[in-house]
């Protein structure tokens, strides 16, 4: 609780990563076990979450991909329709301080309430633990795992890899495809795609 | 955000403005630059006019900022390369963009293609001979394009014009412009000369790439021009050989079906860069131990 009222008040995000797993995670193995705080000052942690499906979405506020399926509502409306169905759904903030979509937990409830997004949490991930561990490449970046705790999908969020909200309605949803064919218990057509967007701007990129 | 799209705005704005004075004082084989953000673009064109039956090359001139990169036709792990929409007149055909070779740029993660300070993308233009040689020619570029620095990225585009006469002699070279277009080209990789093989065999994590160019290579760096090939982040293995060099490039994980071609830009250094399109030997199925 002491831990939460200080990350909320300094708007700074203690992230607790299982140092157990080193390389990126690849479809069909475990996903890799974390446990963060979101800037609702809640702590989530992976484990909790079996039986139920995870979607990871990478953010950057100020990112023209990240625009893209925000301003448009897309990414609004995934949100809502998956988390009705039970998925538990986390916007994963890696920008560090000083960059690019970096955000305190305030400024992310704000950011959330003005564009109508409703995911489970955001995760504010400022030191990129969260980011590193499942290598995240770019904003957006999609990774679902399944009620068994198993990756099933890593990459974009749709086949159109553009900035253009205008070639929305002609994508193939790659997320929503994934979420559909599992849930029906098909396997995954497309499970692995190339993410595209804005690099992550991890701290220390420039290195 | 918000500041950069009202620069944007008033860039293109002045831009428009410049345009016509420009046009108005006959000035029309080049463009003024218009203002991005963080550096500035232009379209320029060779030759002082066109010609009907004749091809002429345009250039596609940004300029960054110190710190500020576009990206390759193979943008890496992220980003977008710039992408030009032509408004041509009836008879005047644009190809397809030229890429000098990029460079390398990243952390250990995420690996980018990029383009930095000063580059020229070239553009072959095409007139038919049934463009009538009176008139005058306007050509305008939509350009769209991602600009990022480590910190942070922004979008861009511009609307490009540029007027040229149409004459019936052989286009002229403009020599305001000449070292300019020199440099640009020198800059494209160059088709591998005809006496080097090259080929590349895969393993389980691999793709090893063989050239054989007659004479030790010390040094090359291999930047694929087909997305989630190999992984972009991973080193890249080079052994100089007797007769040029060998590279293991770790194949990506986004790579899901079977590929039997590897293409790309093989960069020697020293301004050294070579298209490079080798067909994939299939993997020996025989235990090697």
């Amino acid at each position: 609780m002491r831990r939460s009222a200080f990350a909320l008040i300094a708007g700074v995000l203690i992230l607790l990563v299982a140092p157990l797993m080193i390389s990126a995670p690849k479809i069909g193995e475990p996903a890799p076990d974390f446990s963060a705080v979101a800037s609702n000052g809640k702590t989530y942690h992976l484990t909790d979450l079996r039986g139920k499906f995870v979607v990871l979405e990478w953010h950057n506020n100020g990112c023209p991909y990240t625009r893209k399926h925000y301003e448009s509502g897309n990414m609004q409306r995934l949100q809502k329709e998956w988390t009705a169905k039970g998925v538990e759904w986390f916007t994963v903030i890696s920008s560090a301080p000083g960059t690019q979509g970096y955000i305190t937990a305030d400024q992310e409830n704000a950011y959330l309430t003005k564009m109508g997004a409703t995911p489970t949490a955001a995760l504010l991930d400022p030191s990129g633990d969260l980011g590193h561990l499942y290598d995240a490449k770019t904003t957006p970046h999609m990774i679902i795992i399944n009620p068994r705790g198993v990756v099933i999908y890593d990459g974009a969020i749709d086949d159109h890899p553009t900035s253009d909200a205008s070639d929305i309605p002609n994508s193939k949803n790659y997320v929503q495809a994934a979420l559909t064919d599992a849930m029906a218990g098909r396997p995954v057509t497309t499970a692995v795609s190339r993410p595209y967007g804005c690099s992550v701007k991890y701290a220390g990129a420039s290195h | 955000m918000i500041y950069s799209m009202s620069r944007h705005t008033r860039a293109v704005l002045s831009f428009c403005i410049a345009l016509s004075l420009c046009s108005l004082s006959g000035i029309n084989h080049s463009t003024l630059a218009a203002s991005i953000p963080h550096g500035t673009v232009e379209l320029v064109a060779e030759n002082s006019w066109i010609a009907p039956g004749y091809g002429s090359t345009v250039g596609l001139h940004f300029k960054m900022e110190p710190g500020w990169h576009i990206y390759w036709v193979n943008p890496g792990d992220s980003g977008e390369p710039p992408k030009i929409t032509w408004q041509l007149p009836q008879g005047l055909v644009a190809g397809e963009m030229q890429w000098p070779a990029p460079h390398r740029m990243g952390a250990s993660t995420i690996v980018n293609y990029v383009y930095d300070g000063d580059v020229v993308l070239l553009i072959p233009v095409h007139a038919a001979p049934s463009i009538a040689p009176t008139s005058q020619a306007k050509l305008g570029a939509m350009v769209r394009f991602l600009i990022c620095s480590d910190q942070m990225c922004v979008p861009g585009k511009a609307q490009l014009s540029l007027e040229l006469p149409v004459r019936t002699r052989p286009p002229a070279l403009d020599s305001s412009v000449e070292s300019m277009f020199a440099a640009a080209r020198a800059k494209l990789p160059q088709s591998a000369p005809p006496s080097w093989k090259v080929s590349a065999r895969e393993t389980k994590d691999s793709f090893v790439v063989d050239v054989g160019a007659g004479h030790v290579i010390a040094q090359a760096y291999f930047y694929p021009l087909v997305e989630s090939q190999i992984d972009n982040a991973a080193p890249q293995k080079f052994e100089a050989t007797t007769s040029g060099a060998r590279l293991s490039l770790h194949k990506s994980d986004q790579l899901v079906n079977h590929i039997s071609r590897l293409k790309g830009v093989l960069d020697l250094g020293g301004g050294e860069a070579y298209l490079v399109d080798a067909p994939i030997a299939a993997a020996t199925r025989k235990p090697s131990k």
